[in-house]
This record gives structure tokens, C-alpha cells and sequence, in this order.
């Protein structure tokens, strides 16, 4: 079925029922000049359909290269991850962007928001380039900004809105393709306490409604909203805790 | 796993290749969009930048337009010299200075002898006729009123078939005027408007050189071309011309066939004839020139040849250098727009879609300064037509001109948008704006 629309994915692995990552023995090891640097050395974990998993880590720990291959941004040297139920550690730049946009909704702790489009057109962006038709697009996109409550701002740009509704934005946009998981880099880093606690509401909300969300972050009272924490140090899975 | 299947299709409806495309196609119409945008929040870069197509397409055009009205000019005004007509003159017109210069020494004028004998002695033909133009026309005068610059020729009456000139009122200058020398004339529509502006100038007397003429006919209105008036002008009978002003008139013969099959033939004729009158021995050149609308129009199209390679090769050198412009500065929207890229990349946007998008709008941004180059153009050329010489933009002026900056574009862009297409998304989203 997969196979009929994008033939070069490869569907070797069938996971067992509600298995939406899986990665094997990761490896990222980075040439600087002479020197080799192992950023990941082995990271294995599994995480289920529907859990809210929190990634945590100081920095320099590896935490934002397990990011970056999660998000399908990057290839393993070494190493399987199975996103689900496809084989994406080896896929092509394209390829990996044809996964980026079906799979993954990206929430960035600067937002990325799209300085000169609206609040709309960003929600649109990830739809543009699957190529829905214009009409579609409007329709979906405004029903992911009406899911996190900006219905009414939506012809502003993003100058025109609070930091906290750039984050709802940029959610809005994570959600429109409707990915297989949600993944947050410090969504409320650069948020004061009271507009995180709201977007960390709006996680909640969206995890109840059945979507898969994956969370990095440094901070330990956003880490406590998640159900699950893996901690990553010197490019190893230190420790992997069910907090709730 | 079928179960799995199930529970949530991997990709979801749509048939693939159709999407694929569509794909692009969305891309490139956002891509154009974002390209005006572009250009609207920078307008003076942008202009700058597009300074070179512009002035390339504007010097295509125009030079096309110009050319192409000058054809038409040529065509249908100095190569139409009536419907088969040619002309047996003292030289061969449009050849190299040396030739004419060589002409002028060898080749006497031709006369009204020579125009009599061709008359009678040539078998078939459907109208001959001759006339004399005075290069330093008398003083033309109606009651204390007088005008300028008039041309005045001495014609035959069957010149009225051949020439430019119709009867607008009145009538031309008769068989009996010819035989009698009769002082009367035929008039341009500027001395009526100089003279008679609210009467009808039949049967009024104006002094030519002195000489008292009856006004026995007025000529359509004819227009102007490359800035001069053709309607001012006076013809009278050509032997009253050489009667009265100059003795031994030098005349253009005009000979006209009955179609084209026939012209070769007669203009052979006429050489034969006229090479026998002169005693040409077999080897040399004619000492007359026998000048058809081919004549003309060979000259001329050697003549535009020129203009075109030298405007090809100014445009070709500008269109270069605009495009240069193009791809600095659309390497360096690139890196002004790094970031931006990041994030398009992330939301799984593929290599072809950005290579789109800048290329869209490198074409995009051409295409308009092609237009722009196009508007300015055809205003000039407007411009030139009413107040100069004839100009029509014709409109493979049009699609060169436009196709030719969007190519530039195209070109030009591809390099930038290739670059941008192959940043790492890692590094792109990193970068800060």
C-alpha cells in the first residue's frame, strides 16, 4: 500500500501493534578536522502510539543529535530507526522530506514561523508541499488554528502576535498533516512561566486526543508533564523513567 | 498487520503521481507569489537589479519596432512604386558610394527622347510615363500668401496610374495640358490648407516662379513619413516644366507591366532597348540604371541586416550583464533566507520544491523586467511613430523580448536555487535571520 505512492520506502519491519518509533543501536559520530566525535554511541528505545515522551538531557549530551534524527533532519552512521513501521535511517534527502512531511510535526522553541505570512498561509506550508489543493488547504489548516484557539487571528503575522500564540501557531502547524508523532524542542523556552504552562496544556489536550508527542527538554517541570522520561548522557540512554 | 494497515493508513488518499506533480505545481505558484512579494518590499533593489533587462529588452524592442515600421514604411510607401512598376533612371539607386560615384562620371541622364523612344518602341506594356523633380522649386504664391518646401515635378498624365497621388477634386493633369504645355497644376492637400482653407481651390490661379498656373485638381490627403509631409507638393505638365523652368529635364521613367510574371521580361526589354540606343558594347555595364521594388527593398534589408547585428550584439552584452545581476543577487537572497529555508525543509519541503521557488522567482523577477523593458519600449515607440518616423512594435517583438529576459532568468537562476536547494536543514534552521 505505502509502496504504491512512494515506492522508495521500504517496509521490511511491521511493528508490533502500536509501536511508533524504534530505534536501534544508534550511532552519530561527526569528523571535526581529525578528530572523530561520537555525539550518540548505541541509543535503543521504543516508543508506543499514543505515549508522551520527554527526552532530557544537559546540553553537549547528545540530546539535540537524537533530536535532529528523530525529526528525520538526519541520517544514523550507524544504526536502525524505524519510524512507523518504516525503515528511515537510510532513506535520501528527499525521501527524508517526503517523511518530515507526512510523519513529523515539528514545534521549535523560536517558533519558525514564516515572518511575512500569515498565521494561515504558515499553517498551510506543510500542506503546500504534500500538494493539496488550495481549497483543502484553507479548510484544514484553519481547522488545526481553531484546535488551538486562534481562530480569530488568523490573517495576522506573526509580529502581530504574543510569543504564546506563535507557539500555538506553530502547533497548529505540527498538527495539520496529521503526523504520527509531535516533536518539541524547548517549546517553552523562549515563553515566560504562565504562556509555557498554557502551551504545556495545549500538549496535554493534544495527547488525550490520541497523538503521539516526544518533548526535549532540559528543564525538569516541563519533563514532569510527560508520562515517560529517557534521560540521555554522553550519547547514551542514562536512564528511562515511567513518571506517571 | 493488516490490523496495523488499518488502524491508520500509512499515506493517505490521492493517486501518486498526480500528487507528485501537483506537488511542484503548488510549489511554483506559491513560488510566485512569494516572488512579488519580494519584489513589492524591495522595489528599489529590485529595480536596480533589473536595470540591465530592462534596458536590454527596451533596446530590442524598440530597435524591432522601429525596423519593423520602417518595413512596412519601405513595403508599402518607396517599394510599392505602384503594382509592378520600375523605374529606368541615369543610375542604379542603393549601390556602394564607389559604384555611384563611377555612374555619375559614365551614365548620362535620361531625356524626354529617351523616354519617347521607350514609349514607342517597347511591344507591351500596360503604362509608361516620366517625371522631373525640381530640386530648388520657384517661389509658390496665392494672393500674397506663400509656402515653403514645395516639391514640384513635371509629370506625364499617365502618371497619376503609376505614382502615389489620387483625385481627391478635380481632376489630373490631362493628355491636352500635356500636348499644349498648359499652365495649370495639380495640387498636395498643404497648399490647400496653405492657400485655399475655405474655398475650393479649382479653377483658382496661383504664381509659380512668377508664371500665373490654374489650379485644376487637388490630391488625397497622404500623410507624413519619417517626420516629412507628403502632401506638399505642385505637379505640373512635364512639358511645361521643361518649357518654362528647366530646358532639359532629367526624367525617371516609369514603366509599368501588366503583372509580375511580365516584369522580368519587360525590365529585360527595356535594358536591351536601352543598351541598343546607347551603343553598350556586350561587355560593359549598363550606363542606366533600371531600379525595381527589389532594388529597394534588397538595399534596404541589407541595411537592417546591420542595424540588427549591432543591436543583437549590444542586447546579447546587456542581457549578460543583467543576468549576472540576477544570480548576485538571488545568491545573496539565499543567505538572507537561509533560515527560512530551514523551516520550509523541515515542514518537508524536497530539494526540487526550493530549487523551484527560486527559480520561480529569478524568472519571475526577469519576466518583469522584460516587461518592463516591453512597456517602456512600445511608449517610445509610440512616441517615435507620431512625432518621427513610422514604428510599430510587431509582435515577434513581443514574444523575443519577453521569452529572451524570462531565459536570462532562468539561467541565471538556476545556479542560486541550486545552492539554496542543497543546504543541510540542520545548519539552514540553525542560522539565525
Amino acid at each position: 500500500m505505502g509502496s504504491q505512492v512512494a515506492p522508495f520506502i521500504q517496509e521490511t519491519y511491521t511493528p508490533p501493534d502500536g509501536v511508533m518509533i524504534r530505534t536501534d543501536n544508534l550511532w552519530k559520530t561527526y569528523e571535526m578536522g581529525a578528530i572523530q566525535v561520537n555525539a550518540l554511541c548505541g541509543v535503543s528505545f521504543q516508543i508506543n502510539r499514543g505515549e508522551y515522551v520527554a527526552i532530557m538531557g544537559p546540553s553537549g549530551s547528545g540530546k539535540s543529535t537524537l533530536m535532529n534524527l528523530i525529526g528525520c533532519l538526519d541520517t544514523p552512521t550507524r544504526g536502525q530507526y524505524w519510524l512507523n513501521g518504516r525503515l528511515v535511517s537510510e532513506l535520501s534527502d528527499d525521501e527524508l522530506a517526503y517523511i518530515r512531511n507526512k510523519e513529523i510535526g515539528f514545534v521549535f522553541q523560536t517558533f519558525n514561523l514564516l515572518a511575512r505570512a500569515t498565521a494561515l498561509h504558515n499553517v498551510e506550508l506543510p500542506l503546500i508541499y504534500n500538494g493539496t489543493p488550495a481549497l483543502e488547504r484553507r479548510e484544514k489548516a484553519e481547522d488545526a488554528l481553531r484546535k488551538v484557539d486562534l481562530a480569530d487571528r488568523m490573517n495576522h503575522k506573526p509580529n502581530e502576535l504574543s510569543g504564546g500564540q506563535r507557539q500555538r501557531v506553530a502547533v497548529a502547524r505540527a498538527l495539520v498533516n496529521s503526523p504520527s508523532i509531535i516533536l518539541a524542542d524547548e517549546p517553552t523556552g523562549n515563553l515566560d512561566t504562565a504562556t509555557g504552562v498554557e502551551i504545556m496544556n495545549l500538549f496535554d489536550r493534544l495527547q488525550q486526543a490520541g497523538n503521539t508527542i516526544v518533548l526535549v527538554t532540559h528543564e525538569h517541570d516541563i519533563a514532569a508533564r510527560a508520562h515517560r522520561i529517557i534521560h540521555v548522557r554522553d550519547g547514551k540512554v542514562f536512564q528511562d523513567e515511567r513518571v506517571r | 498487520m493488516a490490523a496495523f494497515s488499518q488502524a491508520q493508513p500509512l499515506i493517505q488518499a490521492g493517486a501518486p503521481a498526480r500528487k507528485h506533480f501537483a506537488g511542484v505545481w503548488v510549489t511554483a505558484r506559491e513560488a510566485f507569489w512569494i516572488a512579488l512579494d519580494a519584489l513589492r518590499t524591495h522595489k528599489l533593489r529590485s529595480f536596480l537589479t533589473l536595470l540591465g533587462l530592462v534596458i536590454s529588452t527596451f533596446t530590442l524592442i524598440l530597435v524591432m519596432s522601429v525596423v519593423n515600421g520602417m518595413n512596412l514604411y519601405i513595403a508599402t510607401h518607396i517599394a510599392n512604386l505602384g503594382a509592378n512598376v520600375f523605374i529606368v533612371h541615369q543610375f542604379q539607386w542603393a549601390q556602394g558610394d564607389e559604384e555611384w560615384l563611377k555612374a555619375r562620371r559614365r551614365n548620362r541622364p535620361i531625356r524626354m527622347d529617351d523616354y519617347e523612344f521607350l514609349k514607342e518602341n517597347i511591344h507591351d506594356y500596360k503604362m509608361i510615363g516620366a517625371d522631373s523633380w525640381m530640386g530648388n522649386p520657384p517661389d509658390i504664391r496665392y494672393k500674397g500668401h506663400n509656402i515653403e518646401d514645395t516639391g514640384m515635378t513635371g509629370v506625364t498624365p499617365s502618371m497619376i496610374n503609376i505614382g502615389q497621388a489620387e483625385v481627391e477634386s478635380g481632376r489630373f493633369i490631362s493628355e491636352s495640358d500635356y500636348s499644349h504645355s498648359a499652365a495649370v497644376c495639380f495640387i498636395g492637400q498643404d497648399l490647400v490648407n496653405a492657400f485655399f482653407p475655405n474655398v475650393d481651390p479649382i479653377g483658382k490661379e496661383i504664381t509659380v516662379g512668377g508664371q500665373p498656373f490654374l489650379v485644376v485638381g487637388v490630391a488625397k490627403k497622404i500623410g507624413t513619413t519619417f517626420g516629412q509631409s507628403q502632401d506638399n507638393f505642385l505637379q505640373i505638365p512635364l512639358t511645361t516644366f521643361a518649357k518654362v523652368f528647366v530646358a532639359r529635364p532629367q526624367l525617371a521613367v516609369s514603366v509599368q507591366a501588366w503583372n509580375g510574371t511580365q516584369m522580368p521580361e519587360l525590365e529585360d526589354e527595356v535594358r536591351a532597348l536601352m543598351r541598343a540606343r546607347r551603343h553598350v558594347p556586350y561587355k560593359e555595364t549598363d550606363t542606366f540604371g533600371i531600379n525595381g521594388a527589389d532594388t529597394i527593398m534588397s538595399a534596404w534589408n541589407q541595411l537592417t541586416g546591420q542595424i540588427f547585428f549591432g543591436t543583437i550584439a549590444v542586447v546579447a552584452i546587456f542581457m549578460v550583464v543583467g543576468g549576472i545581476v540576477i544570480m548576485n543577487i538571488m545568491l545573496a537572497s539565499v543567505t538572507e533566507r537561509t533560515h527560512e529555508i530551514g523551516i520550509r525543509k523541515s515542514l518537508g519541503a524536497r530539494r526540487r520544491d526550493i530549487l523551484t521557488q527560486f527559480v520561480v522567482e529569478s524568472v519571475v523577477m526577469a519576466a518583469l523586467g522584460g516587461l518592463l523593458g516591453l512597456l517602456s519600449a512600445a511608449g517610445i515607440s509610440k512616441l517615435v511613430d507620431t512625432l518621427w518616423w513610422p514604428s510599430t512594435v510587431p509582435t515577434s517583438a513581443v514574444v523575443v523580448g519577453l521569452g529572451l529576459s524570462s531565459f536570462v532568468g532562468l539561467f541565471f537562476g538556476i545556479y542560486p536555487a541550486s545552492k539554496a536547494s542543497r543546504l543541510d536543514p540542520i545548519e539552514a534552521l540553525r542560522t539565525e535571520t
